[in-house]
């Protein structure tokens, strides 16, 4: 009997969400995952503990979790940017690769579904700390709200930048060594989202910066502190084709940018996969 | 299912082919597939498997051409696959490694997975370990799990290459015995180069060399290949210097060897009857 093309939607669907499932549950069991992150939370605090106490201080709950989803952002994807990058490449390594391939879920599906487990294991501290500080923020300020505020953030701001960095650190490997890929991510991470636009060409407060300023700025209404705004033209600087007028639109396709790019840099694996497996 | 694969080549980049215009055809049942290391038993296991595009030829499992993706997907929905290097997720347990191939496989009714994974896992004597982490579990466990894991999906084609490296010698006869209990209405296909586990477990075997085909046909055939060239030899001086030597044990006035060669090695040697790994010897001989 020939399957409806809903159930054969179903059926690839069900066989992602068990990679899914598994991959985000071994991931989870990292210890090395939580040890990261932890160190990284804890240098994020020290070095930040101004910024973090002001936006504890802040009256306004929408201010305070944008800010906070900032600082969020500017470092932890280091620490899951490094973490994934052995996703893809240890089912070679370790030899299940060629058990899950003779299965019949297609491998475009098992990859999506590591992709997704692996993302959602990767934001999982992340939104500890998070939703962590929105708590202690509403129960000090005394505005549940901020849980609302936090959630936003964390949507727009915070998931883009994890499944945009989660897609190249689970595809570069492919085509070079982990350890090379993680050395250069560091490296692009500070200039890609870091270094005044200035000072370099540098992707840094344009559509293309998975730190998230534009959304931040128009999604969540927080347009930085003094002289440092996160997203728009910057007089002098080179590359500001990248950085049209910040706008809700502009916002949004910030998003829709990060987000093509992982599903472009996905499909690249997939054929990268293909063609060295077959 | 029947397997017909006919003219089948394959070629890696930068070397020479690893199969050779191969022509077989394994009925359903349990068939053995010997030959060295390097004969291309693991490359056409792949093949079958739907993990290898062949450069050439043409594989059709029940029917169904492998080298097509629809194809493909069907034979492996039927499909039972031990790799030889086995390799597992070391953060899994045994259960849940085995549930997730079992959702990959397509079992997704979850009290039918649960209780195949759980019969399985009694079948290769692992119930007890079953919620262990899997980093922890010795080569002849994690060779069980491989062998929990092929037989999953109740398929009706398992294909096995070799499966009984790294298990002990009781655990090789389980499993042997588990395999030919399996083939009644399967086809299963046995690579090794452990001639024993044929000749225990096969009727039917086809040898490769080099990525041809040697030899097809039945045990019996491959060991009438050493009929008059298997001898016996009783010394105390020097070991044979013509022929095989298959077998040396001290014996009372010396050494015992046994041999396989044409000629017969030494005047006082006298001929003995062949078993099949003096079959395949003498057929590598000749070819």
């Amino acid at each position: 009997m020939m399957e409806s093309d809903a159930e054969v939607l179903g059926r690839v669907a069900r066989r992602m969400i068990a990679a899914a499932r598994y991959e985000m549950v071994m991931m989870l069991r990292k210890r090395s995952m939580w040890i990261v992150n932890g160190v990284i939370v804890l240098l994020l605090v020290l070095t930040s503990l101004s910024s973090f106490r002001e936006a504890l201080r802040d009256p306004d709950a929408q201010q305070s979790m944008a800010r906070a989803a900032f600082l969020l952002n500017v470092l932890l994807p280091i620490g899951y940017g490094c973490l994934l990058a052995d996703r893809l490449i240890r089912d070679t390594r370790l030899g299940v690769a060629p058990l899950l391939d003779a299965t019949p879920t297609p491998a475009m599906g098992r990859l999506a579904g590591k992709y997704l487990g692996v993302c959602v294991a990767a934001a999982a501290p992340l939104a500890v700390v998070h939703f962590g500080f929105a708590i202690l923020y509403s129960v000090t300020a005394g505005r549940p709200v901020a849980l609302a505020w936090a959630a936003a953030g964390f949507a727009v701001v915070i998931a883009p930048a994890v499944l945009f960095v989660g897609a190249f650190a689970l595809a570069v490997p492919l085509v070079m060594p982990a350890p090379l890929f993680r050395v250069l991510f560091v490296g692009y991470w500070f200039w890609g989202n870091l270094i005044g636009p200035t000072a370099m060409p540098t992707t840094a407060q344009s559509l293309l910066e998975p730190a998230g300023g534009y959304p931040i700025q128009e999604l969540l209404g927080w347009h930085g502190d003094g002289a440092f705004t996160p997203a728009g033209p910057v007089p002098g600087a080179s590359l500001n084709f990248l950085r049209p007028e910040p706008s809700p639109a502009t916002a949004w396709l910030s998003i829709a940018l990060l987000l093509a790019l992982a599903a472009v840099v996905l499909a690249g694996a997939h054929a990268v996969r293909t063609r060295t497996t077959r | 299912m029947r397997i017909e694969i006919s003219g089948l080549t394959k070629t890696y980049r930068g070397k020479g082919p690893a199969l050779d215009r191969l022509d077989l055809v394994v009925p359903t049942g349990m068939f053995g597939l010997l030959g060295a290391n390097g004969a291309g038993k693991t490359t056409l296991m792949r093949i079958l498997a739907g993990l290898l595009r062949p450069t050439a030829g043409e594989v059709r499992i029940g029917g169904y051409d492998v080298t097509a993706r629809a194809g493909r997907l069907a034979v492996q929905r039927v499909l039972g696959y031990l790799p030889q290097d086995l390799g597992l997720y070391p953060d899994l347990t045994a259960r849940e490694f085995l549930d997730y191939v079992a959702l990959l496989k397509g079992i997704d009714d979850r009290p039918a997975r649960r209780r195949r994974v759980g019969e399985l896992l009694d079948v290769v004597a692992l119930t007890d370990d079953a919620d262990r982490r899997l980093r922890g579990f010795s080569g002849g466990m994690r060779r069980r799990v491989g062998i929990a894991q092929a037989l999953l999906a109740d398929p009706r084609l398992l294909i096995v290459d070799e499966p009984t490296a790294g298990l002990d010698p009781e655990e090789r006869i389980r499993f042997r015995t588990l395999l030919a209990k399996l083939a009644g209405q399967r086809t299963v296909l046995l690579s090794t180069h452990i001639v024993d586990d044929i000749a225990q477990t096969c009727r039917e075997l086809a040898v490769l060399s080099h990525g041809r085909l040697v030899f097809r046909g039945t045990v019996e055939g491959l060991t009438k290949q050493a009929d008059g060239r298997v001898w016996t030899v009783v010394t105390s001086g020097p070991a044979p210097a013509s022929g095989t030597i298959v077998s040396a044990l001290p014996h009372d006035t010396g050494m015992r060897y046994r041999v396989v060669g044409p000629q017969q090695p030494a005047p006082d040697a006298r001929p003995t009857d062949p078993n099949l790994e003096d079959g395949y010897l003498a057929l590598a001989q000749q070819s």
